[in-house]
Protein backbone atom coordinates (compact mmCIF):
# COMPACT_ATOMS: atom_id res chain seq x y z
CA UNK A 1 0.00 0.00 0.00
CA UNK A 2 1.41 3.32 -1.05
CA UNK A 3 0.98 5.93 1.69
CA UNK A 4 0.66 8.78 -0.79
CA UNK A 5 -2.44 7.50 -2.55
CA UNK A 6 -5.34 9.98 -2.42
CA UNK A 7 -8.69 8.84 -0.94
CA UNK A 8 -10.17 8.58 -4.43
CA UNK A 9 -7.22 6.52 -5.63
CA UNK A 10 -7.82 4.18 -2.69
CA UNK A 11 -11.49 3.93 -3.74
CA UNK A 12 -10.44 3.08 -7.30
CA UNK A 13 -8.15 0.34 -5.99
CA UNK A 14 -10.96 -1.10 -3.85
CA UNK A 15 -13.17 -1.24 -6.95
CA UNK A 16 -10.41 -2.81 -9.08
CA UNK A 17 -9.61 -5.45 -6.47
CA UNK A 18 -13.26 -6.51 -6.40
CA UNK A 19 -13.51 -7.06 -10.15
CA UNK A 20 -13.03 -10.42 -11.87
CA UNK A 21 -11.80 -11.12 -15.37
CA UNK A 22 -14.63 -11.73 -17.81
CA UNK A 23 -17.10 -9.37 -16.15
CA UNK A 24 -18.99 -6.61 -17.96
CA UNK A 25 -18.40 -3.15 -16.54
CA UNK A 26 -19.99 0.09 -17.64
CA UNK A 27 -17.88 3.17 -17.17
CA UNK A 28 -19.87 6.36 -16.77
CA UNK A 29 -18.02 9.29 -18.25
CA UNK A 30 -18.37 11.75 -15.40
CA UNK A 31 -17.83 9.25 -12.58
CA UNK A 32 -14.01 9.35 -12.35
CA UNK A 33 -13.71 6.94 -9.42
CA UNK A 34 -15.66 3.93 -10.80
CA UNK A 35 -14.14 4.69 -14.22
CA UNK A 36 -10.61 4.49 -12.83
CA UNK A 37 -11.43 1.39 -10.78
CA UNK A 38 -12.91 -0.45 -13.75
CA UNK A 39 -10.00 0.49 -16.01
CA UNK A 40 -7.48 -0.49 -13.32
CA UNK A 41 -9.11 -3.91 -13.01
CA UNK A 42 -9.12 -4.24 -16.80
CA UNK A 43 -5.42 -3.30 -17.02
CA UNK A 44 -4.16 -5.44 -14.16
CA UNK A 45 -6.19 -8.64 -14.32
CA UNK A 46 -9.09 -8.20 -16.75
CA UNK A 47 -8.02 -8.99 -20.33
CA UNK A 48 -11.46 -10.52 -20.99
CA UNK A 49 -13.51 -7.85 -19.32
CA UNK A 50 -16.12 -6.10 -21.47
CA UNK A 51 -15.56 -2.42 -20.81
CA UNK A 52 -18.24 0.03 -21.92
CA UNK A 53 -16.74 3.49 -22.15
CA UNK A 54 -18.45 6.61 -23.54
CA UNK A 55 -21.09 4.80 -25.64
CA UNK A 56 -18.59 2.22 -26.97
CA UNK A 57 -17.41 -1.26 -26.11
CA UNK A 58 -13.63 -1.05 -25.95
CA UNK A 59 -10.42 -2.98 -25.30
CA UNK A 60 -7.94 -0.59 -23.72
CA UNK A 61 -5.02 -2.62 -22.34
CA UNK A 62 -2.77 -1.59 -25.27
CA UNK A 63 -3.63 2.09 -24.97
CA UNK A 64 -0.72 4.12 -23.56
CA UNK A 65 -2.85 6.89 -22.01
CA UNK A 66 -6.63 6.69 -21.74
CA UNK A 67 -8.00 10.20 -22.12
CA UNK A 68 -10.42 11.53 -19.57
CA UNK A 69 -13.92 11.96 -20.96
CA UNK A 70 -15.96 14.85 -19.70
CA UNK A 71 -19.09 13.49 -21.38
CA UNK A 72 -20.60 10.06 -21.94
CA UNK A 73 -21.33 11.27 -25.48
CA UNK A 74 -17.68 12.13 -26.24
CA UNK A 75 -16.99 10.90 -29.77
CA UNK A 76 -13.26 10.81 -29.01
CA UNK A 77 -13.94 7.27 -27.78
CA UNK A 78 -14.83 6.29 -31.36
CA UNK A 79 -11.15 5.49 -31.94
CA UNK A 80 -11.46 2.50 -29.61
CA UNK A 81 -14.95 1.33 -30.46
CA UNK A 82 -15.35 -2.37 -31.12
CA UNK A 83 -19.10 -1.81 -30.92
CA UNK A 84 -21.42 1.12 -30.34
CA UNK A 85 -23.63 1.36 -27.33
CA UNK A 86 -27.12 1.90 -28.74
CA UNK A 87 -28.85 2.85 -25.58
CA UNK A 88 -32.29 1.37 -26.27
CA UNK A 89 -30.71 -1.91 -27.40
CA UNK A 90 -28.60 -2.10 -24.25
CA UNK A 91 -31.73 -1.72 -22.13
CA UNK A 92 -33.51 -4.36 -24.19
CA UNK A 93 -30.87 -6.88 -23.20
CA UNK A 94 -31.03 -7.67 -19.51
CA UNK A 95 -30.04 -11.33 -19.82
CA UNK A 96 -26.35 -10.47 -20.21
CA UNK A 97 -26.41 -8.34 -17.07
CA UNK A 98 -25.99 -11.36 -14.81
CA UNK A 99 -22.26 -11.04 -15.51
CA UNK A 100 -22.34 -7.29 -14.99
CA UNK A 101 -20.98 -5.08 -12.22
CA UNK A 102 -22.58 -1.75 -11.35
CA UNK A 103 -21.64 1.20 -9.15
CA UNK A 104 -24.64 3.07 -7.78
CA UNK A 105 -24.46 6.60 -6.42
CA UNK A 106 -27.09 8.53 -4.49
CA UNK A 107 -27.91 11.92 -3.03
CA UNK A 108 -28.72 9.77 0.02
CA UNK A 109 -27.58 6.21 0.82
CA UNK A 110 -28.90 4.45 3.91
CA UNK A 111 -27.67 1.78 6.34
CA UNK A 112 -29.56 -0.92 4.42
CA UNK A 113 -28.00 0.01 1.07
CA UNK A 114 -31.01 1.79 -0.39
CA UNK A 115 -30.21 4.72 -2.68
CA UNK A 116 -32.17 7.92 -3.39
CA UNK A 117 -31.67 9.92 -6.59
CA UNK A 118 -35.09 11.57 -6.55
CA UNK A 119 -34.96 14.33 -3.93
CA UNK A 120 -34.86 15.48 -0.32
CA UNK A 121 -38.01 16.43 1.59
CA UNK A 122 -41.15 14.83 3.01
CA UNK A 123 -43.52 16.30 0.40
CA UNK A 124 -42.72 14.89 -3.03
CA UNK A 125 -44.69 17.65 -4.75
CA UNK A 126 -42.56 20.33 -3.03
CA UNK A 127 -39.11 18.83 -2.61
CA UNK A 128 -36.54 20.85 -0.66
CA UNK A 129 -33.88 19.61 -3.08
CA UNK A 130 -34.68 18.00 -6.40
CA UNK A 131 -32.19 15.26 -7.36
CA UNK A 132 -31.20 14.34 -10.89
CA UNK A 133 -33.73 11.50 -11.22
CA UNK A 134 -33.27 7.73 -11.11
CA UNK A 135 -31.29 7.71 -14.43
CA UNK A 136 -30.60 3.98 -14.79
CA UNK A 137 -29.90 3.13 -11.17
CA UNK A 138 -33.25 1.49 -10.41
CA UNK A 139 -32.74 -1.07 -13.14
CA UNK A 140 -28.99 -1.53 -12.98
CA UNK A 141 -29.11 -2.24 -9.24
CA UNK A 142 -31.73 -4.92 -9.89
CA UNK A 143 -30.26 -6.58 -12.96
CA UNK A 144 -26.48 -6.66 -12.58
CA UNK A 145 -25.01 -9.74 -10.93
CA UNK A 146 -22.89 -7.59 -8.61
CA UNK A 147 -23.25 -4.01 -7.44
CA UNK A 148 -21.75 -1.56 -5.02
CA UNK A 149 -22.79 1.80 -3.64
CA UNK A 150 -20.21 4.53 -4.18
CA UNK A 151 -20.15 8.10 -2.88
CA UNK A 152 -17.51 10.83 -3.06
CA UNK A 153 -19.04 12.48 0.04
CA UNK A 154 -18.57 10.66 3.31
CA UNK A 155 -21.01 12.93 5.06
CA UNK A 156 -23.85 12.43 7.57
CA UNK A 157 -26.23 14.16 5.11
CA UNK A 158 -25.51 11.52 2.45
CA UNK A 159 -25.04 8.44 4.65
CA UNK A 160 -28.41 8.51 6.43
CA UNK A 161 -30.46 6.11 8.53
CA UNK A 162 -33.30 6.08 6.03
CA UNK A 163 -33.44 7.61 2.56
CA UNK A 164 -36.38 9.95 1.84
CA UNK A 165 -37.21 8.05 -1.37
CA UNK A 166 -35.93 4.64 -2.49
CA UNK A 167 -35.02 4.80 -6.18
CA UNK A 168 -32.66 1.77 -6.08
CA UNK A 169 -33.59 -0.85 -3.50
CA UNK A 170 -30.89 -2.44 -1.36
CA UNK A 171 -32.09 -4.47 1.64
CA UNK A 172 -35.26 -2.47 2.39
CA UNK A 173 -35.40 -2.16 6.20
CA UNK A 174 -33.46 -5.37 6.69
CA UNK A 175 -36.40 -7.75 6.21
CA UNK A 176 -35.12 -11.32 5.71
CA UNK A 177 -35.47 -12.56 2.11
CA UNK A 178 -36.80 -9.21 0.87
CA UNK A 179 -35.01 -9.41 -2.46
CA UNK A 180 -36.06 -13.00 -3.10
CA UNK A 181 -39.66 -12.12 -2.22
CA UNK A 182 -39.58 -9.21 -4.68
CA UNK A 183 -38.10 -11.52 -7.33
CA UNK A 184 -34.96 -9.42 -7.81
CA UNK A 185 -32.27 -11.34 -9.69
CA UNK A 186 -29.21 -10.42 -7.56
CA UNK A 187 -28.52 -10.77 -3.86
CA UNK A 188 -28.20 -7.06 -3.08
CA UNK A 189 -25.40 -4.51 -2.77
CA UNK A 190 -21.99 -5.85 -1.74
CA UNK A 191 -20.54 -2.71 -0.21
CA UNK A 192 -20.60 1.05 0.29
CA UNK A 193 -17.32 2.58 -0.87
CA UNK A 194 -16.52 6.12 0.37
CA UNK A 195 -13.42 8.34 0.50
CA UNK A 196 -12.95 7.29 4.14
CA UNK A 197 -13.97 3.66 4.46
CA UNK A 198 -15.61 0.55 3.03
CA UNK A 199 -18.79 -0.92 4.53
CA UNK A 200 -20.14 -4.41 3.96
CA UNK A 201 -23.56 -5.60 5.15
CA UNK A 202 -24.27 -7.83 8.16
CA UNK A 203 -25.63 -11.23 7.08
CA UNK A 204 -28.29 -11.25 9.81
CA UNK A 205 -29.54 -7.67 10.05
CA UNK A 206 -28.52 -6.52 6.53
CA UNK A 207 -27.29 -3.28 8.13
CA UNK A 208 -23.99 -1.62 7.19
CA UNK A 209 -20.92 -3.06 8.92
CA UNK A 210 -17.52 -1.37 8.79
CA UNK A 211 -15.18 -3.48 6.67
CA UNK A 212 -12.05 -1.32 6.47
CA UNK A 213 -10.90 2.25 7.00
CA UNK A 214 -8.58 3.99 4.55
CA UNK A 215 -5.06 4.94 5.68
CA UNK A 216 -5.08 8.37 7.30
CA UNK A 217 -8.54 7.94 8.86
CA UNK A 218 -9.73 6.37 12.12
CA UNK A 219 -12.87 4.50 13.13
CA UNK A 220 -13.82 7.61 15.13
CA UNK A 221 -13.59 9.74 11.97
CA UNK A 222 -15.96 7.34 10.23
CA UNK A 223 -18.46 7.35 13.12
CA UNK A 224 -18.37 11.17 13.36
CA UNK A 225 -19.17 11.57 9.65
CA UNK A 226 -21.80 8.86 9.23
CA UNK A 227 -25.49 9.52 9.77
CA UNK A 228 -26.45 5.93 10.58
CA UNK A 229 -25.56 3.49 13.34
CA UNK A 230 -22.61 1.38 12.18
CA UNK A 231 -21.86 -2.20 13.14
CA UNK A 232 -18.19 -2.05 14.14
CA UNK A 233 -16.27 -5.31 14.47
CA UNK A 234 -13.55 -5.61 17.13
CA UNK A 235 -10.82 -5.50 14.49
CA UNK A 236 -11.11 -3.04 11.59
CA UNK A 237 -8.27 -3.39 9.07
CA UNK A 238 -6.74 -0.64 6.96
CA UNK A 239 -8.17 -0.67 3.41
CA UNK A 240 -6.01 -2.36 0.77
CA UNK A 241 -5.18 0.67 -1.36
CA UNK A 242 -3.26 0.65 -4.63
CA UNK A 243 0.07 -1.15 -4.86
CA UNK A 244 3.01 0.85 -6.21
CA UNK A 245 2.41 -0.71 -9.61
CA UNK A 246 -1.29 0.14 -9.51
CA UNK A 247 -0.62 3.70 -8.44
CA UNK A 248 1.77 4.10 -11.37
CA UNK A 249 -0.86 2.74 -13.74
CA UNK A 250 -3.45 5.14 -12.33
CA UNK A 251 -1.21 8.18 -12.56
CA UNK A 252 0.37 7.54 -15.94
CA UNK A 253 -2.24 5.75 -18.04
CA UNK A 254 -5.73 5.75 -16.47
CA UNK A 255 -5.96 9.06 -14.66
CA UNK A 256 -3.10 11.00 -16.23
CA UNK A 257 -5.14 14.22 -15.97
CA UNK A 258 -5.39 13.74 -12.19
CA UNK A 259 -9.14 13.71 -11.54
CA UNK A 260 -8.60 11.43 -8.53
CA UNK A 261 -5.96 13.70 -7.02
CA UNK A 262 -7.93 16.94 -7.42
CA UNK B 1 -45.87 5.00 -65.14
CA UNK B 2 -47.08 8.19 -63.59
CA UNK B 3 -46.47 10.28 -60.51
CA UNK B 4 -43.34 11.62 -58.94
CA UNK B 5 -41.63 10.65 -55.70
CA UNK B 6 -42.06 13.47 -53.20
CA UNK B 7 -39.23 15.27 -51.50
CA UNK B 8 -39.43 15.31 -47.70
CA UNK B 9 -37.31 18.45 -47.34
CA UNK B 10 -39.08 21.14 -45.29
CA UNK B 11 -38.18 24.26 -43.30
CA UNK B 12 -37.72 24.34 -39.53
CA UNK B 13 -40.92 26.36 -39.10
CA UNK B 14 -42.96 23.75 -41.00
CA UNK B 15 -41.72 20.97 -38.72
CA UNK B 16 -42.49 22.98 -35.59
CA UNK B 17 -45.96 23.78 -36.97
CA UNK B 18 -46.83 20.09 -36.60
CA UNK B 19 -47.08 20.75 -32.86
CA UNK B 20 -50.16 22.14 -31.14
CA UNK B 21 -50.33 23.28 -27.53
CA UNK B 22 -50.93 20.36 -25.18
CA UNK B 23 -49.29 17.71 -27.38
CA UNK B 24 -46.63 15.20 -26.39
CA UNK B 25 -43.33 15.70 -28.20
CA UNK B 26 -40.00 13.93 -27.89
CA UNK B 27 -36.51 15.32 -28.30
CA UNK B 28 -33.73 12.91 -29.30
CA UNK B 29 -30.02 12.93 -28.47
CA UNK B 30 -28.34 12.26 -25.13
CA UNK B 31 -27.20 14.78 -22.47
CA UNK B 32 -24.71 17.01 -24.32
CA UNK B 33 -25.11 15.55 -27.81
CA UNK B 34 -27.48 15.15 -30.72
CA UNK B 35 -30.44 17.36 -29.79
CA UNK B 36 -32.41 18.99 -32.65
CA UNK B 37 -31.84 22.50 -31.32
CA UNK B 38 -32.94 24.46 -34.39
CA UNK B 39 -36.39 22.91 -33.91
CA UNK B 40 -36.33 23.32 -30.11
CA UNK B 41 -35.66 27.05 -30.56
CA UNK B 42 -38.50 27.30 -33.10
CA UNK B 43 -40.96 25.75 -30.61
CA UNK B 44 -39.99 28.46 -28.13
CA UNK B 45 -40.28 31.21 -30.80
CA UNK B 46 -43.73 29.90 -31.68
CA UNK B 47 -44.80 30.29 -28.04
CA UNK B 48 -45.95 26.68 -27.65
CA UNK B 49 -47.45 25.96 -24.23
CA UNK B 50 -48.40 23.03 -22.03
CA UNK B 51 -46.31 20.47 -23.93
CA UNK B 52 -45.42 17.10 -22.46
CA UNK B 53 -41.75 16.72 -23.33
CA UNK B 54 -40.33 13.22 -23.60
CA UNK B 55 -36.65 14.00 -23.14
CA UNK B 56 -33.97 11.42 -23.84
CA UNK B 57 -33.27 8.61 -21.36
CA UNK B 58 -30.68 11.09 -20.19
CA UNK B 59 -31.93 14.50 -21.26
CA UNK B 60 -29.70 17.48 -21.60
CA UNK B 61 -30.34 21.17 -21.16
CA UNK B 62 -32.62 21.25 -24.22
CA UNK B 63 -35.33 19.96 -21.90
CA UNK B 64 -34.22 22.42 -19.23
CA UNK B 65 -34.51 25.25 -21.78
CA UNK B 66 -38.06 24.19 -22.75
CA UNK B 67 -38.99 24.33 -19.05
CA UNK B 68 -37.27 27.71 -18.61
CA UNK B 69 -39.10 29.13 -21.65
CA UNK B 70 -42.50 28.04 -20.33
CA UNK B 71 -43.07 25.52 -23.14
CA UNK B 72 -42.88 22.29 -21.13
CA UNK B 73 -45.39 21.70 -18.34
CA UNK B 74 -44.81 17.93 -18.12
CA UNK B 75 -41.53 16.03 -18.47
CA UNK B 76 -41.05 12.30 -19.04
CA UNK B 77 -37.35 11.58 -18.53
CA UNK B 78 -35.17 9.66 -16.05
CA UNK B 79 -32.58 12.49 -15.94
CA UNK B 80 -32.30 16.16 -16.85
CA UNK B 81 -28.82 17.65 -16.61
CA UNK B 82 -25.48 18.25 -18.28
CA UNK B 83 -23.00 15.88 -16.56
CA UNK B 84 -19.84 17.84 -15.68
CA UNK B 85 -21.40 21.21 -16.64
CA UNK B 86 -24.33 20.76 -14.23
CA UNK B 87 -25.38 17.60 -12.42
CA UNK B 88 -29.01 18.73 -12.46
CA UNK B 89 -30.63 21.15 -14.91
CA UNK B 90 -31.30 24.41 -13.03
CA UNK B 91 -34.72 25.14 -14.56
CA UNK B 92 -35.75 21.52 -14.08
CA UNK B 93 -34.73 21.76 -10.44
CA UNK B 94 -36.46 25.10 -9.87
CA UNK B 95 -39.72 24.04 -11.51
CA UNK B 96 -39.69 20.68 -9.69
CA UNK B 97 -39.10 22.34 -6.32
CA UNK B 98 -41.79 24.97 -7.01
CA UNK B 99 -44.25 22.22 -7.88
CA UNK B 100 -44.89 23.94 -11.24
CA UNK B 101 -43.57 21.02 -13.31
CA UNK B 102 -45.20 17.62 -13.54
CA UNK B 103 -42.47 14.95 -13.68
CA UNK B 104 -43.18 11.41 -14.77
CA UNK B 105 -40.68 9.74 -12.44
CA UNK B 106 -39.07 6.65 -13.97
CA UNK B 107 -35.85 4.75 -14.66
CA UNK B 108 -34.30 4.57 -18.13
CA UNK B 109 -35.39 0.91 -18.41
CA UNK B 110 -38.99 1.99 -17.72
CA UNK B 111 -38.56 4.75 -20.28
CA UNK B 112 -37.78 2.26 -23.05
CA UNK B 113 -40.49 -0.13 -21.82
CA UNK B 114 -43.01 2.72 -22.18
CA UNK B 115 -41.76 3.64 -25.65
CA UNK B 116 -41.87 -0.04 -26.65
CA UNK B 117 -45.49 -0.30 -25.48
CA UNK B 118 -46.42 2.68 -27.65
CA UNK B 119 -44.56 1.18 -30.62
CA UNK B 120 -46.40 -2.12 -30.10
CA UNK B 121 -49.76 -0.34 -29.59
CA UNK B 122 -50.39 -2.09 -26.28
CA UNK B 123 -51.34 -0.30 -23.03
CA UNK B 124 -48.16 -1.18 -21.14
CA UNK B 125 -44.96 -3.19 -21.12
CA UNK B 126 -43.91 -5.10 -18.01
CA UNK B 127 -40.58 -4.54 -16.28
CA UNK B 128 -38.99 -6.26 -13.30
CA UNK B 129 -36.81 -3.54 -11.78
CA UNK B 130 -38.62 -0.93 -9.71
CA UNK B 131 -40.49 -3.38 -7.50
CA UNK B 132 -39.81 -2.58 -3.85
CA UNK B 133 -38.81 1.03 -4.63
CA UNK B 134 -40.77 4.24 -4.05
CA UNK B 135 -41.19 4.85 -7.80
CA UNK B 136 -44.79 3.48 -7.92
CA UNK B 137 -45.58 5.74 -4.93
CA UNK B 138 -44.23 8.97 -6.41
CA UNK B 139 -45.50 8.01 -9.89
CA UNK B 140 -48.81 6.12 -9.45
CA UNK B 141 -48.93 5.53 -13.22
CA UNK B 142 -46.21 2.89 -12.68
CA UNK B 143 -48.22 0.04 -11.23
CA UNK B 144 -46.78 -2.88 -9.30
CA UNK B 145 -48.75 -6.03 -10.17
CA UNK B 146 -48.64 -9.84 -10.30
CA UNK B 147 -48.20 -11.10 -13.84
CA UNK B 148 -50.84 -13.57 -15.09
CA UNK B 149 -48.28 -16.09 -16.42
CA UNK B 150 -45.97 -16.84 -13.48
CA UNK B 151 -47.52 -14.68 -10.74
CA UNK B 152 -44.28 -12.69 -10.48
CA UNK B 153 -44.14 -9.19 -9.04
CA UNK B 154 -43.57 -6.71 -11.89
CA UNK B 155 -44.05 -3.06 -12.81
CA UNK B 156 -46.56 -2.16 -15.54
CA UNK B 157 -45.12 0.80 -17.45
CA UNK B 158 -47.82 2.62 -19.43
CA UNK B 159 -47.26 3.30 -23.12
CA UNK B 160 -45.47 6.60 -23.76
CA UNK B 161 -47.35 7.74 -26.84
CA UNK B 162 -45.64 10.53 -28.77
CA UNK B 163 -47.47 12.86 -31.16
CA UNK B 164 -44.38 14.35 -32.76
CA UNK B 165 -40.76 13.19 -32.44
CA UNK B 166 -37.84 15.53 -33.24
CA UNK B 167 -34.35 14.15 -33.87
CA UNK B 168 -30.99 15.37 -35.15
CA UNK B 169 -28.80 13.06 -37.25
CA UNK B 170 -25.85 13.04 -39.57
CA UNK B 171 -27.29 12.72 -43.09
CA UNK B 172 -30.44 11.96 -45.06
CA UNK B 173 -31.51 11.87 -48.68
CA UNK B 174 -34.42 14.05 -49.77
CA UNK B 175 -36.77 11.07 -49.33
CA UNK B 176 -36.32 10.84 -45.58
CA UNK B 177 -33.85 7.94 -45.33
CA UNK B 178 -31.78 8.98 -42.33
CA UNK B 179 -28.34 7.71 -41.30
CA UNK B 180 -26.81 8.43 -37.91
CA UNK B 181 -23.06 8.59 -37.38
CA UNK B 182 -21.72 6.46 -34.52
CA UNK B 183 -24.19 5.55 -31.82
CA UNK B 184 -27.86 6.46 -32.13
CA UNK B 185 -28.56 6.86 -28.39
CA UNK B 186 -32.31 6.13 -27.94
CA UNK B 187 -33.45 7.90 -31.11
CA UNK B 188 -34.85 4.78 -32.78
CA UNK B 189 -36.97 3.85 -29.76
CA UNK B 190 -38.49 7.37 -29.84
CA UNK B 191 -39.13 7.16 -33.59
CA UNK B 192 -40.88 3.81 -33.15
CA UNK B 193 -43.13 5.28 -30.44
CA UNK B 194 -44.15 8.40 -32.41
CA UNK B 195 -46.91 9.17 -34.92
CA UNK B 196 -44.66 11.56 -36.88
CA UNK B 197 -40.89 12.13 -36.88
CA UNK B 198 -39.02 15.18 -38.13
CA UNK B 199 -35.24 14.91 -38.40
CA UNK B 200 -32.80 17.78 -38.80
CA UNK B 201 -29.56 16.69 -40.46
CA UNK B 202 -26.09 18.09 -40.82
CA UNK B 203 -26.15 17.32 -44.54
CA UNK B 204 -28.57 16.17 -47.21
CA UNK B 205 -26.78 13.63 -49.41
CA UNK B 206 -27.50 11.79 -52.63
CA UNK B 207 -29.72 8.69 -52.75
CA UNK B 208 -26.65 6.87 -54.12
CA UNK B 209 -24.72 7.64 -50.94
CA UNK B 210 -27.54 6.22 -48.80
CA UNK B 211 -27.78 3.11 -50.99
CA UNK B 212 -24.02 2.53 -50.67
CA UNK B 213 -24.63 1.36 -47.08
CA UNK B 214 -28.34 0.67 -46.54
CA UNK B 215 -27.67 -1.21 -43.31
CA UNK B 216 -26.63 2.13 -41.84
CA UNK B 217 -30.06 3.66 -42.50
CA UNK B 218 -31.45 4.19 -39.01
CA UNK B 219 -34.81 5.76 -39.95
CA UNK B 220 -36.24 4.50 -43.23
CA UNK B 221 -38.75 7.23 -43.83
CA UNK B 222 -38.92 10.32 -41.66
CA UNK B 223 -42.03 12.48 -41.98
CA UNK B 224 -39.87 15.48 -42.81
CA UNK B 225 -36.19 16.37 -43.15
CA UNK B 226 -34.75 19.73 -42.16
CA UNK B 227 -31.41 20.90 -43.54
CA UNK B 228 -29.65 22.23 -40.46
CA UNK B 229 -25.85 22.36 -40.41
CA UNK B 230 -24.82 22.99 -36.79
CA UNK B 231 -28.43 22.11 -35.99
CA UNK B 232 -27.48 20.60 -32.62
CA UNK B 233 -25.47 23.62 -31.43
CA UNK B 234 -24.56 24.20 -28.57
CA UNK B 235 -24.51 20.41 -28.19
CA UNK B 236 -22.32 18.07 -30.22
CA UNK B 237 -23.15 16.16 -33.39
CA UNK B 238 -21.23 12.91 -33.70
CA UNK B 239 -18.54 13.26 -36.34
CA UNK B 240 -19.17 16.99 -36.93
CA UNK B 241 -18.53 19.11 -33.88
CA UNK B 242 -17.99 18.96 -30.12
CA UNK B 243 -20.13 20.76 -27.50
CA UNK B 244 -19.78 24.56 -27.34
CA UNK B 245 -18.81 24.60 -23.68
CA UNK B 246 -18.79 28.40 -23.38
CA UNK B 247 -22.31 28.73 -24.76
CA UNK B 248 -23.64 25.93 -22.54
CA UNK B 249 -22.08 27.66 -19.51
CA UNK B 250 -23.67 30.94 -20.59
CA UNK B 251 -27.13 29.32 -20.53
CA UNK B 252 -26.35 27.60 -17.23
CA UNK B 253 -25.32 30.89 -15.63
CA UNK B 254 -28.59 32.66 -16.49
CA UNK B 255 -30.76 29.64 -15.58
CA UNK B 256 -28.89 29.23 -12.29
CA UNK B 257 -29.50 32.89 -11.45
CA UNK B 258 -33.23 32.24 -11.95
CA UNK B 259 -33.02 29.14 -9.72
CA UNK B 260 -31.16 30.90 -6.90
CA UNK B 261 -32.78 34.36 -6.92
CA UNK B 262 -36.04 33.96 -8.82
CA UNK B 263 -34.88 36.84 -11.07
CA UNK B 264 -35.53 36.01 -14.75
CA UNK B 265 -33.92 39.13 -16.25
CA UNK B 266 -30.74 37.42 -17.49
CA UNK B 267 -32.62 34.30 -18.58
CA UNK B 268 -35.12 36.35 -20.59
CA UNK B 269 -32.27 38.33 -22.15
CA UNK B 270 -30.64 35.04 -23.22
CA UNK B 271 -33.91 33.81 -24.76
CA UNK B 272 -34.36 37.14 -26.57
CA UNK B 273 -30.77 37.20 -27.86
CA UNK B 274 -30.50 33.62 -29.10
CA UNK B 275 -34.04 32.34 -29.64
CA UNK B 276 -36.71 34.99 -30.12
CA UNK B 277 -34.47 37.59 -31.78
CA UNK B 278 -32.91 35.63 -34.66
CA UNK B 279 -35.24 35.37 -37.66
CA UNK B 280 -34.12 31.82 -38.48
CA UNK B 281 -31.44 29.17 -37.90
CA UNK B 282 -28.97 30.97 -40.17
CA UNK B 283 -29.31 34.19 -38.19
CA UNK B 284 -28.86 32.23 -34.96
CA UNK B 285 -25.59 30.85 -36.33
CA UNK B 286 -24.55 34.39 -37.30
CA UNK B 287 -25.07 35.48 -33.70
CA UNK B 288 -22.95 32.53 -32.49
CA UNK B 289 -20.28 33.58 -35.00
CA UNK B 290 -18.19 31.81 -37.59
CA UNK B 291 -15.06 31.73 -35.41
CA UNK B 292 -16.87 29.93 -32.60
CA UNK B 293 -18.47 27.47 -35.01
CA UNK B 294 -15.13 26.68 -36.66
CA UNK B 295 -13.46 26.22 -33.26
CA UNK B 296 -15.85 23.38 -32.31
CA UNK B 297 -15.98 21.89 -35.80
CA UNK B 298 -13.86 18.77 -35.32
CA UNK B 299 -14.32 14.99 -34.96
Amino acid sequence: MNETASPKEVMAAVIAHGLEDGQWVEVGANLPVPRAGALLGHMTHGPNMTVMIAMTKAYLRDTPVIDEFEFITDVGAMRWAEAYYQHDQLLNNQRHRANGVFFCGGIQIDRYGNSNMIGIGDDYSKLKFRGPGPIGTTNAAAQNGTWHLVTNSHDARVLVDRVDYVSAVGYGRGEPNLRQDLGLPNGGPSSIITPMAVFGFDEETRSARLKSVHAGFTVDDVVANTGFEIIIPSEVPVTDGPTDEELTLLRTRIDAQGALRA
Amino acid sequence: MSGERASKIIEVAEAAAAVDDGMTISIGGFINSGHPMAIVRQLIKDGRRNLTVVGAASSGLETDLLIAAGVASHVISPYVGAEGFAGIGPAFRKAAQDGSLDIFELDEAHFYAGLRASAQRVPYNPWRAGVGTDLPKVNPKLKQYRDPINDELLIAVPAIEIDVCFLHASVSDIYGNVQHNGTRYGDIAMYNAASATYVSVEKVVSPEQIRADPLKTSIPGATGIIRAPFGSHPYSADGYYVPDAEHIKQYLAVATTWLKSGDRTDLDAYIEEYIVGPADHAEYLERIGIRTLLSINEY
